[in-house]
C-alpha cells in the first residue's frame, strides 16, 4: 500500500516525511549517509582511493606521466580529472562518449582543484620548461545512488593524498631523465577541500546528501566546497531560488562536514600505515 | 491596476493597485497574466491593457505563433497520412486536417488537396497538451471562405503576430484605403501569415510592401502611404 | 583600452543592447557590458526532438559557442548552468513537448562574461516574448589581493583576482537563483559581495525596462494616435 502511494505520488510521499523532519531512510534533513573510505586499493596506480557514501561508490585511480609543460607556464604540472558514468552504475547512462553529466562533473572537479589550490602545481615540476608531471585522475562510478559530486571530490582528494611519485633525475651520461621507482616521494597537499551538496525540495526545504530518488524530485541543488575555516567554492546552477538568509546555515553545515570527513580520512590513513 | 494600464510591464511584476469596486468583481485575466497564491503576476513583457467591464491582458510583441482555439490560420500541407493531412501552422507541433473537414467531402469524394498547398483553416482543437486540429468548414458545414487558397498564384509572407492583429482590428484603415485604388485578394492568418494576390506581380509586391511597412504606422500615416503607392502605380 | 573599460568599484560598466536585429530567430539580442559583448538568439516555443521531449514541460536547450576552439567540458558546464537557470525562470509548464532553445555566441570577453551571457539571454527571451515566471539579472564581482571588492571586473582585474563570484537574482522576490563563487574567500566577504551584487542587480532590471520601452515605443506611439478599442 505504501509502495503504491510512493509510486503514484512521490512528491507527496516525501513531503509527509519532511514535515516530521525526517527522510524515508530514517535520516534527519541535515544528516549524511555513512561514509566509508579505503585508501591505496589499486596497487598498480600511483595513488588510489575508494569511497562509499551510503550506496554511492566511486573509485579514483591516479597515474602519473611525464610530459613537456605548456609554454605559457613552464614550471607548472597538470592534474586532469575525468569522471566516468557508465551503464554499470545506473541504467540511466549509455555507453559511448561521456554524456553531459559526466563532462560537467569532470569540469567541476578540475575547478575545485584549481580554486582550492590543494596541490601546488609547481611541485609537479621536474625541470622547468622541459619536464613536468601530469597526473591523470580517473574516477569511475561503480554504483550511482545520488550525490556523485561529494563522493567524487572526496575520492579525488583522498587519492591525491595517497599519491607517491618516483624521483626523477637527469642521467648525465645519456642526457635523459630517469625515474627511480623505488625512491618514492609523497605528494604534498596544501589543503583538503570537502564538498557538501544540498538538494532543494519545494520552496524552503534543503536536504543534505540526496539519494538518487531524492535527486529526481529535487528542484535544484547547491554545492559548497569548504576548506578548514573558509569556503572555496559555492556552486548553484539554477534551480529554485533561495533567500540569502538561508546561506549561513548551509555554510556552517559544510564546514562541519569538512571537519568530519577530514578526521575520517586521517584515521584511515593512520590505521593503514 | 488603473495606474498600470497602458504602461510597460515585465515578467515577475506583481500587479496590486486595484480599484475598490474592481476588487468585488471578478477580473478576467487574458494572455500574459497569471494567478499565483492570490497575487496576479505578469508573465509576458508588453503593455498592460484593460477593457470594460473587467478584462485585463498584456499586449506583447511576438513572432512565434502559439495555437489557440478558433483562430483562422494559413497552413502549408506537408504530408498526407491515411485520412488526414499534416499541416504546418508555425507552432511547435504540426496540425492535423481531416479530409472530411471540407465542404462537400465524403468518404468517396475526397478533396483535391496536394502536398505543398496553402490552406486557410480554422483551429478546432488547440491546447498545450494535444496536437492542434484544423477544419475547413464551420459548424453548419459551409466553407465560409476556408479551404485551399493560392491555386492560381499569389504570394505568402510571414510577419509578426502583432501586425496581423492590427490589420484585423476594426480601426485599421490599410485594406480599405488600398482597396480604393487597387484590386487585390488577401487572406490573413492569425499565425502571422498573409497571402496576397493581385492583378499583376508588381501590384502584388506593392500590396505586400504596404502591409509590411504599416506595422508601426498610425492610421494617418497609412492613408498617406497608400495614396503615394497608388500614385506611383498609376505612373505619376 | 584602459579608459573605455575603467570604472569605479561600486558601479557596473555601461550597458547597451540591440534587440531584434536578426530576421529568423524569434528573439535576439546583442548586449554590451563595457567592452564585453555576447549575442544570443532564441527560438521558441518550437519543435523538439523526440529523444529530448518532456511530457509536461518545455525543454530548454542552450548552445554556447566561444570565439575560437572546439567546445569542451568548460563550455558544457556553462551551458548547463545557463540551462538550469532558465529552466526555473521560463514558464515551461505552458508549453509541454516543445523546446525553447538559446544560442549564445561570444563576441568579446573583456571580463564578467558569464554575467553578460545570462543578461543577454534574458533580454533575448524578452524580445521573443516567451512566458517567464520572473526575470533574472546576473552580477559578477571579484575580490582582489587587497581585499577590495570590484563589481563587473574587466579581464585584467579578473586574472589577478583572489576570487571571482557571479550571482544571479530574480526580480520577483530578489532571491538567489544561481551562484558560481570560486577562489579564496571568507564567509563575511561572500556576504558582502552578495549584498553589493543584490543592489547592483536593480540597475540591470532597470536596464531591461528601458530596453523594452525603447523597443515597444514604436507600437505605443501608434496606440496613442488611435482611440481605445
Amino acid at each position: 500500500m505504501v509502495d503504491h502511494f510512493k509510486i503514484a505520488r512521490p512528491l507527496e510521499f516525501y513531503e509527509k516525511f519532511i514535515q516530521q523532519e525526517v527522510r524515508p531512510d530514517g535520516r534527519e534533513l541535515g544528516e549524511f549517509r555513512s561514509t566509508v573510505c579505503n585508501l591505496s586499493c589499486i596497487t598498480t596506480a600511483n595513488g588510489s582511493a575508494l569511497i562509499k557514501i551510503g550506496n554511492t561508490t566511486i573509485i579514483c585511480g591516479i597515474k602519473a606521466e611525464l610530459a613537456s609543460p605548456a609554454s605559457e607556464e613552464p614550471c607548472k604540472g597538470f592534474i586532469i580529472p575525468n569522471l566516468e558514468l557508465s551503464p554499470m552504475c545506473s541504467s540511466r547512462f549509455r555507453s559511448g562518449p561521456p554524456g553531459e553529466q559526466a563532462q560537467v562533473a569532470s569540469q567541476f572537479l578540475a575547478d575545485v582543484i584549481k580554486n582550492s589550490k590543494c596541490v601546488d602545481l609547481e611541485t609537479l615540476c621536474v625541470e622547468s620548461g622541459k619536464l613536468v608531471w601530469v597526473l591523470h585522475c580517473d574516477l569511475i562510478c561503480l554504483d550511482y545512488d545520488g550525490n556523485i559530486t561529494d563522493a567524487s571530490i572526496l575520492a579525488l582528494i583522498a587519492a591525491l593524498q595517497t599519491t607517491k611519485l618516483p624521483k626523477v633525475k637527469l642521467n648525465e651520461d645519456t642526457d635523459k631523465f630517469e625515474t627511480f621507482e623505488s625512491d618514492l616521494v609523497s605528494l604534498a597537499l596544501l589543503s583538503h577541500p570537502v564538498s557538501t551538496t544540498f538538494s532543494i525540495l519545494g520552496d524552503q526545504i534543503l536536504i543534505v546528501d540526496p539519494t538518487s530518488e531524492e535527486e529526481s524530485l529535487s528542484m535544484g541543488t547547491i554545492t559548497i566546497v569548504a576548506l578548514v575555516d573558509k569556503i572555496c567554492m559555492v556552486y548553484k546552477p539554477g534551480g529554485n531560488p533561495i533567500a540569502s538568509e538561508q546561506l549561513p546555515t548551509l555554510f556552517e553545515r559544510a564546514i562541519e562536514r569538512g571537519k568530519e570527513v577530514r578526521s575520517l580520512v586521517d584515521k584511515t590513513f593512520s590505521s593503514a600505515s | 491596476m488603473v495606474d498600470h494600464v497602458n504602461e510597460l510591464v515585465l515578467p515577475g511584476e506583481i500587479l496590486t493597485k486595484f480599484n475598490e469596486s474592481e476588487k468585488t468583481q471578478k477580473a478576467l485575466l487574458g494572455p500574459g497574466l497569471r494567478q499565483e497564491d492570490g497575487d496576479i503576476i505578469v508573465s509576458k513583457p508588453g503593455i498592460l491593457k484593460f477593457r470594460e467591464p473587467n478584462v485585463y491582458w498584456v499586449d506583447s510583441f511576438q513572432k512565434r505563433y502559439i495555437p489557440t482555439k478558433s483562430d483562422t490560420v494559413i497552413g502549408i500541407v506537408t504530408a498526407k497520412a491515411g485520412d488526414i493531412f499534416r499541416v504546418d501552422i508555425g507552432g511547435s507541433d504540426q496540425a492535423t486536417l481531416s479530409f472530411l473537414a471540407f465542404e462537400g467531402a465524403t468518404k468517396r469524394n475526397r478533396p483535391d488537396v496536394k502536398v505543398g498547398d496553402l490552406v486557410y483553416a480554422k483551429l478546432l482543437v488547440a491546447n498545450k497538451d494535444m496536437e492542434p486540429e484544423l477544419v475547413c468548414i464551420d459548424s453548419g458545414g459551409k466553407n465560409d471562405g476556408l479551404g485551399v487558397i493560392g491555386r492560381e498564384g499569389g504570394f505568402m509572407i510571414n510577419t509578426s503576430i502583432n501586425l496581423v492583429r492590427k490589420l484585423l482590428s476594426a480601426e485599421c484603415e490599410l485594406f480599405k484605403t488600398l482597396g480604393k485604388n487597387l484590386q487585390f485578394e488577401v487572406a490573413v492568418g492569425v499565425n502571422g501569415r498573409i497571402w496576397v494576390k493581385s492583378r499583376s506581380v508588381s501590384q502584388t509586391i506593392a500590396v505586400v510592401n504596404a502591409i509590411e511597412a504599416s506595422e508601426f504606422m498610425t492610421n494617418a500615416q497609412i492613408k498617406t502611404m497608400c495614396k503615394k503607392l497608388a500614385d506611383t502605380l498609376a505612373g505619376f | 583600452m584602459m579608459d573605455s573599460d575603467e570604472h569605479r568599484e561600486d558601479r557596473l560598466r555601461q550597458m547597451t543592447c540591440q534587440l531584434g536585429q536578426m530576421l529568423r530567430p524569434d528573439g535576439d539580442t546583442t548586449l554590451f557590458m563595457g567592452d564585453t559583448c555576447a549575442t544570443v538568439a532564441v527560438y521558441g516555443p518550437g519543435e523538439v526532438k523526440m529523444n529530448k521531449e518532456l511530457l509536461d514541460k518545455a525543454t530548454v536547450e542552450v548552445v554556447y559557442r566561444s570565439k575560437s576552439g572546439l567546445p569542451g567540458c568548460a563550455e558544457k558546464m556553462i551551458e548547463r548552468l545557463i540551462c538550469n537557470t532558465y529552466q526555473t525562470a521560463i514558464l515551461t509548464q505552458l508549453h509541454p513537448r516543445s523546446s525553447v532553445s538559446l544560442t549564445i555566441q561570444e563576441i568579446q570577453n573583456s571580463g564578467s562574461f558569464l554575467a553578460c551571457c545570462i543578461n543577454a539571454s534574458c533580454l533575448a527571451l524578452l524580445d521573443a516574448s516567451v512566458s517567464m515566471k520572473f526575470l533574472v539579472a546576473a552580477v559578477s564581482c571579484i575580490i582582489d589581493n587587497d581585499g577590495n571588492i570590484v563589481l563587473d571586473p574587466n579581464r585584467k582585474q579578473e586574472k589577478t583576482a583572489r576570487s571571482s563570484l557571479t550571482f544571479v537574482f530574480d526580480n520577483k522576490d530578489k532571491k538567489i537563483v544561481t551562484i558560481n563563487a570560486k577562489g579564496d574567500y571568507r564567509i563575511e566577504e561572500l556576504n558582502r559581495c552578495l549584498a553589493l551584487c543584490k543592489e547592483a542587480s536593480v540597475a540591470i532590471f532597470d536596464f531591461y525596462r528601458e530596453s523594452m520601452k525603447k523597443k515597444l515605443s514604436k507600437s505605443m506611439n501608434t496606440l496613442k494616435g488611435d482611440p481605445e478599442s
